[in-house]
């Protein structure tokens, strides 16, 4: 029993750290209408920073965060200029795959193609005991921060003016125009927002999911299916399926690990299903 | 997007009339080639072969039904899979590893197409992307099925029972020139055939082709088992190449080429060649001598061309347009 809430926890922390990168590619495809596929290669790019400044140092860690935060901010507001003259989601895709490709390739040059194991800062490393069993401060603390980061941005979107004007463009970008706000605007600063967010989460991330060529993959379709799972520009609905995808990834690597894609992807599954119930009904009442 | 369509074919026109011709001159010397070129750049081009006839695969989803599919290299690893496992316990027989290898990837998208082919457009992006990156994490997840992350090597395979094992570079290139070429001619005929003219109305405008009679929804599920049997058949092919197949041979990158070949060279099948011998002479003819290492960087790169190239060349010819009128009034 104990053993199963500490896989639980486990995956609130895992599901808490896949909702920081899925929040920021929601919104971006919701809000500024673009499919960002080289999401999972900032977050790569967040972890190797974490290795190389952040490893077991705190002013290292801090500044990682900040400086990795605010760089990849500025590199999102330029990618959504560079992609305003595509037409369509594919084109987009095409576009920032190879963005992606490009990214990868300086990030093997320099940090070469071996896996690496982060430390968490001094004073996080150990354990500590919860319900007869222990259990990493780290992870206990990126729950805390998870949470606290959900909370926060649930309040901008749901309270703020900023957040009215992106569920405004989310919902149309011409009336946003209309009521005398340029919705390329909201556009780039949802997508600057989107890429900080996904380096912030590689740097805070690397201690549990540590840099590794494949990670920006792996990455990239967790928080693609979290985007399906949660539906249109919704942040509690990222929220609730980050949730579920990070349940489901770790209790199944605790039991059986060859059988986690085929859940995930019944997960997926589901909720498509579910979601098309949901319009063919819709349309049929109405 | 209908409207850009119809200027693409017109723009296409005049390119058709000298496509026999062309084709011919290609064909014959895709058939010459084991006797001109050197063992790596045949083996290369094998490889070529293969990606095409994922592109082929990639372009029936995409260039004609109008479902952009980054996921195709799903169905290229259950058919290599299949090929693989038969060849290494079954038969070494390339037709009966082929038939398998498609039939496998076909079945598999009968059950996953019911799902999928719901979505329409970016939900179907996203969707395909899951389902071929899930796959390739199943293959090096199920040690005891795919080997794993050291993947799977089986012997060569014979023509007919009782021929000679294919070990030699050229003599391979020739089978695998001989199957695609077989596959994407069969493909060929099907897309002009009344399946073919439904899915591209499909394509461009869904609810017609419902309001005219046509299940559509029908006809899209058939297109996704069809192309997957043809990426399933390319996974075959693949293992009759390498004698060999693991996890890296069907990663995310490998969808992405298939794509972005279907997208390169107009929205055929030949296109969708061309595309894919572009991006492989690219990575292993060009790469190597220019900067080594760094084939992902390149190819990188002509992602972005490929992305670019409309709006660039929208750009230019506004520009030239603008200049004659700006000559006509002064």
């Amino acid at each position: 029993m104990a053993g199963q809430l500490i896989i639980a926890v486990d995956g609130l922390a895992f599901g808490l750290l896949l909702f920081a990168v899925a929040a920021g590619l929601t919104l971006t495809l919701g809000a500024a209408d673009t499919l960002q596929l080289s999401h999972g290669t900032l977050y790569l790019a967040g972890a190797y920073l974490g290795w190389w400044l952040g490893s077991g140092n705190w002013a290292g860690f801090v500044a990682s965060a900040a400086l990795g935060g605010v760089v990849a901010a500025a590199a999102g507001g330029g990618l959504a200029l560079a992609l305003r003259p595509l037409r369509g989601h594919l084109h987009q895709a095409l576009a920032t795959v190879g963005v992606g490709l490009i990214l990868t390739d300086v990030l093997a040059s320099v940090f070469g193609a071996e896996p690496q194991s982060v430390d968490p800062p001094p004073g996080l490393t150990g354990s500590v005991h919860v319900f007869g069993h222990d259990y990493p401060i780290y992870r206990l603390l990126l729950i805390a921060v998870g949470a606290a980061l959900a909370l926060a941005l649930h309040l901008v979107v749901a309270r703020s003016r900023a957040g009215i004007l992106v569920r405004a463009t989310a919902a149309d970008a011409d009336m946003v125009a209309v009521a005398g706000v340029d919705p390329r605007r909201v556009q780039w600063s949802v997508m600057a927002a989107g890429a900080g967010l996904a380096v912030v989460a590689g740097v805070l991330g690397a201690p549990v999911l540590g840099p590794a060529p494949g990670l920006d993959h792996t990455v990239l379709v967790l928080s693609l299916i979290i985007v399906v799972i949660g539906g249109h520009a919704s942040i509690r609905g990222a929220l609730l399926a980050a949730l579920v995808v990070g349940q489901v990834q770790t209790s199944a690597a605790a039991v059986w690990p060859a059988a986690a894609p085929f859940l995930l992807f019944a997960t997926l599954a589901v909720a498509l299903l579910a979601q098309t119930g949901v319009r063919a009904r819709r349309i049929r009442t109405t | 997007m209908t409207a850009a369509d119809a200027t693409e074919t017109r723009a296409w026109r005049p390119a058709l009339a000298v496509l026999p011709a062309g084709t011919a001159v290609a064909l014959a010397a895709a058939v010459a080639a084991p006797w001109i070129l050197d063992a790596y750049t045949i083996s290369v081009a094998s490889y070529a072969l293969v990606l095409a006839l994922l592109a082929c695969s990639a372009q029936l989803l995409t260039g004609v039904a109008g479902l952009p599919t980054l996921g195709q290299a799903a169905y290229l690893a259950i058919g290599g899979y299949t090929a693989a496992i038969i060849g290494r316990t079954v038969t070494t027989n390339g037709p009966a590893q082929i038939l398998a290898a498609t039939l496998a990837a076909a079945v598999a998208a009968a059950v996953i197409g019911a799902v999928v082919t719901r979505a329409r457009a970016t939900a179907f992006l996203l969707i395909s992307l899951a389902v071929g990156e899930l796959t390739h994490t199943a293959a090096r997840l199920a040690t005891g099925v795919t080997g794993g992350d050291a993947g799977l090597s089986t012997p060569a395979v014979v023509v007919a029972p009782g021929a000679t094992p294919l070990t030699r570079d050229g003599h391979i290139y020739l089978w695998v020139l001989g199957c695609s070429g077989v596959i994407i001619g069969s493909l060929t005929v099907l897309l002009r055939s009344r399946f073919g003219l439904i899915l591209r109305a499909a394509a461009s405008h869904e609810p017609r082709v419902r309001a005219a009679g046509h299940p559509a929804g029908r006809y899209l599920w058939a297109a996704y088992v069809i192309a997957a049997g043809v990426a399933g058949a390319a996974g075959a092919l693949l293992v009759a190449a390498h004698r060999y197949i693991a996890p890296t041979d069907t990663t995310f990158t490998v969808s992405a080429l298939a794509l972005l070949a279907a997208v390169l060279a107009g929205r055929t099948l030949l296109g969708a060649c061309a595309g894919a011998l572009l991006i492989v002479a690219t990575r292993d003819l060009v790469v190597p001598e220019l900067v080594p290492g760094h084939a992902p960087a390149l190819l990188g790169v002509l992602f972005l061309a490929a992305a670019y190239a409309r709006p660039l060349t929208d750009r230019l010819r506004h520009r030239r347009r603008r200049c004659r009128c700006r000559g006509c009034v002064g």
